[in-house]
């Protein structure tokens, strides 16, 4: 069979790979053999695409295991009268979901259901989950896992440039850079095809990673030719801020801004100018502990790399180290007021971007799973979009509901009182991967029902009521949308095992069930074409794409078509801003921001940050990662990574045990010894569940602007697990264990 | 309560870094409107930025970048260009010198101070060419003299007088700094830290005079042409030509219209750890016109802090303000707890510039304020790096329990010295090490563990990237050669072992160099060599192929 053309299933970058159907059965019943590649339904090979330029991670090269886990959920579960998951047909398990979904909402109210997304569903299945809550079940409570990732830099965007796409330029426009300063991205290890997008910044010198640890990106720029291809500044924890506010000032002191620029295209340059004559370097230099004078060599590098004064171009890029954090979209906006200050956005070769995680962590916020969202990227208070959208699905406008509670605020107020009462869950895996995790756990459990969407048993879907099993990415057809907003084809390359069904069927069936009269297509190419009429006229517009155009545009060699993309503009927008920013007057609106530093900062009995992070072979909460046994060997358990200062003052050596208690609990890994951190910092990656999952002792206060919580920074005690006691033992008390099934019954 | 609320009215004399600062964080706590504010500012300019004139001086900074935010606050008036002239206590009024009246129901002196002018022939009034620098016309008038001549002296050799000789060297003057101590910023650093200190200075192209104080300042014509020494002089009456003379002798505080008004002034205005004056609750002092009983050591950091403690005070005291609730002179004093609290959701600010990390005054005890934190003293001398915090160098009297290592390297410019108690830094020295600086201040202030052994705080403890293996023979076998597929040497020697000859050979078994392709070079190299070496070793490895460049492999041929 020839060769299917898609994208790989995890990251923002999309990178093209080309699947070749083996013949082999869809779903591997009993298990694989060991390494035995052949014995999947497909491989994987990479393909030439801008984005990955003809690489893949190990990820990405070991993506179709995934197809073929040997538990992979191929009917629907029920939980039965004895606590127990057991398989049920389809007709079963959607009359039970309906039932209870029409006895909490005649007892609790619309907003009695919930609804929890994902970033890594397809643009279609998060339109579909959108419109699904707003029409049949009229909740105004439906949020997603991107609200972790993503919407700092969200709230940022939109504020100053009066939309939000990661990348308002194509990835390969970074490579004619001379300086690219990545804020707490660590993209070595979570996107690593991009690194060939530094190639040009580093061999001018310019590449500047800030990152609490040496992380392989840092490395990027310390290593190679003599004084290294970058600088690498190493913050305290939770000060980035700091950092950023210091760089403008020196750009100002200096006279290095693009005051031309800046009378011409921005709003507001004066008061933010006074907010940072108080961040002179030296003072900074005491509250981030980067030295003065590296923060005036960056400010200088920056500024001879802008088109202003004379250089190739230079971008800021943000991630998650920066923005997830109670000052993320404050940290957001001083990156976007530097980028501003140098000329940079919206200028060729130039700009501000944020490096979006989740596969589709950029179409997944326009299409209306987001709370306070409606498809195009238009607000759900704004009563023009209300209407148009209204129209779009056939309802009355006044049958839509308002802005619902953004995901931590969504996750602690179930089973509360006035809370929702039931959860449906979809891509996401939330025991795992939100703050605070065994306060969700708690909720999970308490609610009268849950209903997880799921490809493999995730620790979430262990937790369900019904688990519904869904299809995955080369089983599908959809959409994506990098991380540049590009709108991509996701293609079927095989068949789906078992009973598996796409949310998309789930949905139209449950619409049906719960008696709604409202249209859910089932077919990919024809809730695209809706989708793109919802989105017209909106910020993300999608009016002039549909499969058939994204299909025809890569037929003819096109890599994609980037959004806005009206229907009278049928070659997108591979670059914004170019004429001015989204905003009334097209100026941007620089706001002041401040740094007030962490929500959870160290103390006499928590004097250690505890910072957190990704390593390479996994993804997010793992669950299709630690079911591929190549990731899995080489990064098997979850590590703590200290500096041998801190280790030895503790006494934890290196390979040994070692617990880490925040003010919500603690937590036990393998000790690993560094000298890439700084010895007031600990790291753990956040890919586990169980003793070692660092999700339990995160916090999850929340970003006042964006509601993203605070993942990155708290402060931790650390201290040695006593040789002989199991890590079930009293450290951890009664979190050991936790995978155990609900005991609940489920109420018929 | 029922009772009809009228604003608590707080004026404020001053509109310095402090002043400014205290109004700000006033209105960023008054969620009600329940503050009536006016700031009298002597000066007529917008606020700016007074830390940055040395920068000014030195051209490090752009005038035009040193504006601090205005107030722009219906519950705030700021008359600038008005002075203070009078405070009638009985009447709770201010008298300014345009005759106006600013009734008061809490007063707050932040008036700073002025500089402290040596009683010497030649300065009963300032002659053109002489200048302290205090305020931006000081600033500006020094700069502008910086065209005059080629020779300057700067008077004080304490932390402003070292930022301006060095600002002043940097625009290319020939700069003199005379200084009585034995080494420059004694008071912070002891002599071996001095010492090296001054090595800097002079390659930093300033001569250093020690031990020599100015006897008088000579003028021509109304214009400084020259400083004339006494004390370790090379000879009887020596003098020191120079058309610019910068007067670095230290500040007086400003407490004339409270010493005026009767209030109890020492060396400034006498307030309690609540900031209020000793002799009337209703008048508060803070900044560097303030005495408080920890005592002031000039910082900007101090003062911007016991701003944020007053406001936190007068907020609350609002809050509960009514007609009849003026305080009495006998109130039981609010302690400083207030300020222990952590910011809560929704206080964060958004045009405040305020000191940032919890650092400045985390500690409080029962007996007053601990003030670790806003005391770390960091020289704004470009690539100079000094930095003193805590009890360290002169500021130390040594106590029971702590431990002082000291890295003594005066050729390379470097001097570090560490003291910790209780497993903390409690204070440090460092001259000549950014990076080390750097990490003692986030230590000391912050409060982290240090490590078991201090002298390991000497030395910067984040290492630099080790340099990658100078040959495949020195790489270790389980070194991750291509990290984007999880490929070690060994993996690699493997699949050589098996017949693999070329890196596209090992790309096919392995992955490696498919990700960002940065390994690639590394690949052909470390197969390149495995082949010769077992080629060698004759375990009948294939003879090596000649026409592979080392380049990435095709991808299409996997």
């Amino acid at each position: 069979m020839s060769a299917v053309a898609t994208h790989c299933p995890y990251c923002a970058l999309q990178c093209g790979m080309d699947l070749t159907p083996t013949g082999a059965p869809s779903s591997a019943t009993t298990t694989v053999a060991p390494g035995g590649r052949e014995a999947l339904p497909v491989t994987v090979s990479p393909r030439e695409f801008p984005t990955n330029r003809g690489g893949l991670c190990q990820k990405g090269w070991t993506s179709a295991t995934v197809l073929g886990v040997p538990d992979r959920l191929t009917t629907p579960l029920v939980r039965g009268a004895d606590g127990e998951l057991a398989p049920a047909s389809w007709g079963e398990a959607l009359e039970l979901i309906a039932r209870r979904v029409t006895a909490i909402q005649a007892e609790h109210g619309p907003e009695g259901i919930a609804i929890f997304g994902g970033g890594g569903l397809t643009n279609e299945k998060a339109y579909a989950l959108g419109k699904f809550a707003r029409t049949v079940l009229r909740t105004p409570n439906i949020d997603y896992n991107g609200r972790f990732c993503m919407a700092s830099a969200a709230a940022a965007g939109n504020r100053t440039f009066g939309v939000d796409r990661g990348l308002p330029f194509p990835v390969t426009d970074l490579g004619g850079a001379d300086a690219i300063v990545l804020l707490g991205s660590n993209v070595a290890e979570t996107m690593p095809p991009f690194v060939q997008h530094l190639a040009g910044a580093r061999a001018a010198g310019g590449l500047v990673v800030v990152d609490p640890r040496r992380s392989a990106t840092a490395r990027l720029a310390e290593d190679g030719h003599a004084g290294g291809n970058g600088i690498h500044l190493q913050p305290v924890p939770g000060t980035d801020l700091v950092v950023l506010l210091a760089l403008l000032h020196v750009v100002l002191a200096e006279g290095l801004a693009d005051h031309a620029y800046l009378e011409e295209r921005t709003a507001g340059f004066d008061d933010v100018a006074r907010s940072v004559a108080a961040w002179w370097p030296e003072r900074a230099e005491t509250v981030c502990g980067v030295p003065a004078e590296e923060l005036r060599r960056v400010a200088r590098l920056l500024a001879a790399a802008s088109p202003s004064r004379g250089g190739r171009g230079a971008y800021l890029l943000t991630g998650r180290g920066v923005e997830q954090s109670t000052q993320g979209t404050a940290t957001v906006t001083a990156t976007i007021n530097l980028a501003l200050a140098l000329g940079l956005p919206g200028r060729v070769g130039s700009g501000y971007g944020c490096l979006t995680g989740q596969g589709n962590g950029q179409g997944g916020r326009e299409h209306g799973q987001k709370s306070d969202q409606l498809p195009g990227y238009r607000k759900i208070d704004d009563p023009a979009a209300r209407a148009h959208v209204a129209a779009v699905w056939g309802v009355d406008v006044d049958t839509i509901p308002g802005p619902g509670k953004p995901a931590v605020a969504l996750l602690k107020s179930l089973a509360t009182d006035g809370g929702p009462r039931a959860l449906f869950v979809h891509g996401s895996n939330v025991v795992v991967s939100a703050p605070n995790a065994d306060r969700v756990r708690e909720r999970l459990r308490a609610l009268d029902l849950l209903v997880v969407c799921d490809v493999v048993p995730s620790e979430t879907a262990l937790l369900a009521d019904v688990v519904l099993p869904v299809t995955q990415w080369a089983e599908e057809e959809g959409t994506m949308t990098s991380l540049e907003g590009r709108v991509l084809r996701r293609r079927q390359a095989t068949d789906a095992p078992g009973e598996v069904r796409s949310e998309l069927w789930i949905l139209a069936e449950l619409a049906r069930r719960l008696g709604s009269d409202v249209a859910f297509s089932t077919d990919p190419a024809e809730v695209f074409d809706e989708l793109a009429r919802a989105s017209a006229g909106g910020p993300a517009d999608y009016s002039g794409l549909s499969h058939a155009v994204l299909d025809a545009d890569e037929a003819a060699g096109g890599a994609g078509l980037y959004w806005p993309c009206p229907s009278g503009q049928p070659e997108g927008t591979p670059r914004m801003f170019l004429d001015g920013f989204a905003t009334p007057d097209g100026r941007a609106r620089m706001v002041a921001v401040d740094h007030v530093g962490p929500s959870d900062d160290v103390r006499a009995d928590a004097p250690i940050y505890l910072v957190t992070g990704r390593v390479l072979q996994h993804y997010q909460s793992g669950a299709q990662t630690h079911r591929v046994p190549e990731l899995e060997r080489l990064v098997p358990d979850p590590y703590a990574e200290l500096h041998p200062q801190l280790g030895f003052r503790l006494g934890v050596p290196d390979g040994a045990r070692v617990r880490i208690a925040s003010a919500r609990g603690a937590v036990v890994a393998t000790a690993r010894w560094t000298e890439a951190i700084r010895p007031d910092t600990v790291f753990m990656p956040f890919h586990w569940s169980g003793a070692g999952s660092v999700n339990r002792i995160t916090t999850d206060a929340v970003d006042p602007i964006s509601a993203m919580p605070e993942f990155k920074v708290c402060a931790v005690d650390v201290t040695p697990v006593p040789d002989g006691l199991s890590d079930a033992g009293d450290p951890l008390g009664s979190l050991a264990a936790d995978s155990s099934a609900r005991t609940q019954e489920v109420p018929a | 309560m029922n009772t009809l609320r009228v604003p608590l009215r707080v004026v404020i004399v001053g509109h310095g870094m402090v002043g400014a600062r205290l109004v700000d964080e006033l209105l960023r706590r008054d969620a009600d409107g329940a503050l009536d504010i006016t700031v009298l500012g002597a000066e007529p300019y917008e606020p700016y930025n007074r830390v940055l004139l040395s920068d000014v001086v030195a051209g490090r900074t752009d005038v035009a970048a040193i504006g601090m935010p205005l107030v722009d606050d219906e519950r705030a008036r700021v008359l600038r260009g008005t002075v203070a002239m009078s405070v009638d206590r009985d009447a709770r009024v201010v008298l300014a010198d345009d005759g106006t009246r600013h009734p008061y129901d809490h007063l707050v002196l932040a008036t700073g101070s002025s500089a402290r002018i040596p009683a010497i022939p030649g300065l009963a009034d300032l002659p053109a060419g002489v200048h302290a620098l205090r305020t931006l016309d000081d600033a500006r008038e020094i700069v502008a003299a910086t065209v005059n001549g080629p020779r300057a002296v700067v008077v004080g050799g304490g932390v402003l007088g070292v930022e301006a000789a060095h600002g002043l060297a940097g625009r290319g003057l020939q700069v003199t700094l005379v200084h009585p101590a034995a080494s420059p910023m004694e008071r912070q650093l002891d002599t071996e830290a001095g010492t090296v200190l001054s090595a800097g200075l002079e390659a930093a192209g300033v001569t250093v005079r020690t031990g020599v104080q100015p006897s008088e300042v000579l003028v021509v014509g109304g214009r400084a042409v020259g400083v004339r020494l006494e004390g370790d002089v090379r000879e009887l009456g020596e003098v020191l030509g120079a058309g610019l003379v910068v007067l670095a002798c230290g500040t007086v505080p400003e407490t004339g219209l409270a010493r005026d008004a009767g209030l109890a002034v020492d060396r400034g205005v006498v307030v309690g750890h609540d900031l209020a004056s000793v002799s009337d609750p209703a008048v508060h002092a803070v900044g560097d016109c303030a005495q408080p009983p920890e005592g002031s050591r000039g910082l900007v950091a101090e003062g911007w802090d016991q701003a944020r403690r007053l406001a936190e005070r007068l907020a609350a005291l609002a809050a509960d303000h009514s007609v009849a609730s003026l305080p009495a002179a006998d109130e039981p004093v609010r302690g400083p707890r207030e300020h222990l609290r952590l910011p809560k959701e929704g206080q964060r600010p958004s045009l405040a510039v305020r000191l940032g990390a919890l650092m400045s005054s985390r500690a409080a005890t029962d007996h007053g304020i601990e003030t670790r934190g806003t005391d770390v003293v960091k020289v704004k001398a470009g690539s100079l790096s000094i930095v003193s915090m805590g009890r360290a160098g002169t500021g130390r009297t040594p106590a029971p329990g702590e431990r002082t290592v000291r890295l003594s390297d005066p050729d390379a410019g470097r001097y570090v010295e560490a003291v910790v108690a209780g497993g903390l830094l409690v204070g440090a020295t460092c001259v000549g090490d950014p990076r080390v600086a750097a990490d003692l201040t986030a230590a000391y202030t912050r409060r982290t563990p240090v490590p078991a052994d201090p002298a390991f705080l000497l030395l910067t403890p984040v290492m630099p990237a080790a340099a990658p293996a100078s040959s495949p023979e020195h790489m270790p076998d389980d070194a991750t050669v291509c990290r984007c597929n999880g490929v070690t040497k060994h993996d690699i020697a493997s699949c050589v072992r098996d017949g693999a000859s070329t890196a596209e050979d090992v790309a096919k078994a392995t992955r490696a160099t498919t990700g960002c392709g940065g390994c690639t070079e590394a690949v052909c190299g470390l197969v390149d060599w495995l082949r010769t070496t077992q080629v060698a070793d004759g375990d009948g490895a294939p003879e090596p192929s000649t026409a592979d460049a080392p380049g990435r492999p095709s991808l299409t041929s996997l």
